[in-house]
């Protein structure tokens, strides 16, 4: 069919891109990750898999694992959960869905800097509208909860410079951007459910809501989920915005915010350490790159490309 | 809308008026997680319009009492007292402008995410439809590996990145802030799919007509392809407007390059108590569009978005 060579110019420059932005930069890290490269100094030294070691056993890279793994857990599930429960109850109900979805789809357009300062105001320890708003709820039925009288009589955390509560409150804006994302994709999903299974289902005598959902909607999600739950990963593993804006001389009260985004940027752009910085990203790559594939299996099972 | 999936049983055939707990059960709890959604925007826009005593010790309600108050720095200056009287919202606003090259900012960050927009699809295009539609040697194997580079997320690749453009010298540049952006292979896979549907007896009929592979994309596929495209412009603007750690890395000194974030990050470094009101500003200029655009298209951005979520 090619009457002409038109293809070589049609793909070419594409090709050439990606191998020069995305390829090419794989394979610098993988290389420089072995030595103790840093801008400006002629050469570097070959150091074999001394960056490695020292991420897998030093205590400062195994609290940027433990602070991503912490974020990464907290905000993957509740994001991915309030966001079908969102979807849910959007999709339930008879009135004002459209308002609903669109409040909650707000955060995702948001720039998640500038948001990040106005939480960071919000939860200011003194003129914060989070801890003002907390002390008006003392001397109600709120203080039979423990954590609550004790906030009303000792005052509420420090949120974000606590070193117990600063990566839960990071989490929490996390998911508080992200959700509507996942509410979204879930409602997309949701209308390709078709209606006869709800049908069926409650002849075989599915009568409660919760039968219905464990029988019909929960399985019909599944491919939805799978996706969900993979782009949430991956945009959680990637979180900087919100931690840089609060804590730009690292990482946060006793490192316990030291996520691997901000690890990369602090060693190899901060202090020039490229080589290490390269290794945090093969080990990021690994990771992200995995939980794709492991998607792209468990998706492709059920869809193919052609 | 379908009502189908949890609508209480109760409710079900009965009349619209009746109350049903459920129902306001759903609403109860949809209204309390809007208030949380909604209490940042709430904060920004509320301070952006008070005064910094009135943001001190958080009285004067959403839009705060307008009472003028001095302006110290206005003082410091040596004007007349009556002279640095300021209306709250006026001071905050124009502070924004003039304490930071905002409109240099704005402009960067529209030159900056056009630019990324352009490009992508410039790239982009030729090559989905040569997937698409043409019958070449090795095609199976360049579609194989944009699916391959589907699966790298660019800002985790971005300190060889940085590098590289360190070495030819770009830091610091428009270009930087452009050019890891110019190749979307999801834009191209995207596209691609959406070539698939087209049918070859349209390609037939213009190469019947003498028309050459070039004009075929920009005059046959490309007019097709506007809704598919629709949604990767919303996608690649708002990313890329968004975009806080890329320009953080590659713009280091030369403010006349800070794209709106980068801005706000900058203003928010030596903002004293005094500044809170002028920041806060700052955040809503940068926010509004978008959240404008959306508010005003609000499907189509649903729609590329989740489209995009593939990235």
């Amino acid at each position: 069919m090619p009457r002409s060579k038109a293809h070589y110019w049609f793909v070419g420059p594409a090709l050439f891109l990606m191998f020069v932005i995305l390829l090419l930069p794989i394979g610098i890290a993988s290389i420089m990750s072995f030595t103790n490269y840093s801008l400006g100094n002629s050469g570097a030294e070959f150091i074999g898999l001394e960056n490695y070691e020292k991420i897998f056993t030093r205590s400062t890279y195994e609290k940027m694992f433990g602070a991503t793994f912490r974020y990464v857990f907290v905000v993957v599930p509740l994001s991915v959960g309030l966001g079908l429960g969102a979807a849910l109850l959007i999709n339930s109900t008879k009135r004002f869905g459209d308002l609903y979805k669109t409040i909650y789809f707000l955060p995702v357009m948001a720039a998640l800097i500038a948001m990040a300062i106005v939480w960071e105001f919000a939860f200011h320890p003194t003129i914060g509208i989070v801890n003002s708003t907390l002390e008006r709820g003392c001397g109600t039925f709120l203080e039979v909860w423990g954590w609550y009288a004790h906030g009303c009589e000792r005052g509420f955390p420090l949120w974000l410079t606590d070193r117990d509560y600063a990566i839960w409150t990071v989490a929490f804006i996390g998911v508080w951007q992200g959700f509507g994302f996942n509410m979204v994709l879930y409602l997309a999903g949701l209308t390709s459910v078709p209606r006869e299974l709800y049908q069926a289902a409650e002849m075989d005598g599915a009568k409660s809501a919760w039968d219905r959902f464990r029988l019909v909607t929960w399985p019909m999600l599944g491919p939805t989920t799978v996706f969900v739950v993979t782009i949430s990963f991956i945009r959680s593993f990637q979180v900087f915005d919100t931690v840089e804006a609060f804590y730009p001389q690292g990482g946060g009260p006793s490192k316990s915010v030291y996520v691997m985004m901000f690890a990369i940027y602090e060693k190899a752009i901060q202090q020039n350490l490229m080589g290490i910085g390269a290794a945090i990203t093969v080990v990021f790559l690994a990771f992200v790159m995995f939980l794709t594939l492991v998607q792209r299996w468990l998706v492709e099972r059920r869809v193919h490309y052609t | 809308m379908s009502d189908t999936t949890l609508s209480s049983s109760t409710a079900v055939g009965l009349p619209a008026f009746r109350f049903s707990a459920a129902e306001t059960l759903k609403h109860v709890v949809l209204i309390f997680g809007s208030l949380i959604v909604l209490l940042p925007f709430y904060v920004m826009v509320s301070y952006s319009f008070k005064s910094p005593a009135e943001i001190m010790q958080n009285i004067g309600g959403f839009f705060g009492a307008q009472e003028a108050f001095r302006d110290d720095y206005c003082i410091k200056l040596g004007k007349d007292v009556a002279d640095c009287m300021v209306t709250p919202v006026i001071y905050n606003y124009t502070t924004a402008f003039e304490k930071a090259p905002l409109i240099r900012y704005l402009l960067n960050g529209v030159i900056v995410t056009a630019s990324i927009f352009f490009i992508q699809v410039l790239v982009a295009l030729p090559c989905a439809y040569a997937l698409a539609k043409l019958r070449f040697w090795g095609r199976e194997a360049v579609f194989g590996l944009v699916l391959f580079c589907l699966l790298i997320p660019v800002h985790a690749i971005a300190l060889p990145l940085y590098i590289m453009l360190a070495k030819v010298g770009l830091t610091n540049t428009y270009a930087a802030l452009i050019i890891p952006w110019t190749i979307s292979v999801f834009g191209i896979f995207l596209m691609r799919q959406f070539f698939m549907t087209v049918p070859d007896d349209l390609i037939d009929a213009a190469r019947m007509d003498g028309m050459n592979e070039f004009s075929i994309i920009w005059n046959v596929m490309l007019p097709t392809a506007i809704p598919a495209l629709l949604a990767f412009a919303i996608f690649s603007v708002v990313a890329h407007w968004n975009d806080y750690f890329w320009p953080r890395i590659v713009i280091t000194g030369d403010r006349s390059l800070f794209t709106p974030p980068l801005g706000l990050r900058e203003f928010k470094g030596d903002a004293d108590g005094d500044n809170f009101g002028p920041m806060m500003a700052t955040a809503t200029i940068i926010v509004a569009p978008l959240i404008v655009a959306f508010l005003i298209a609000q499907r189509r951005f649903i729609e590329g978005i989740t489209l995009s979520g593939m990235k």
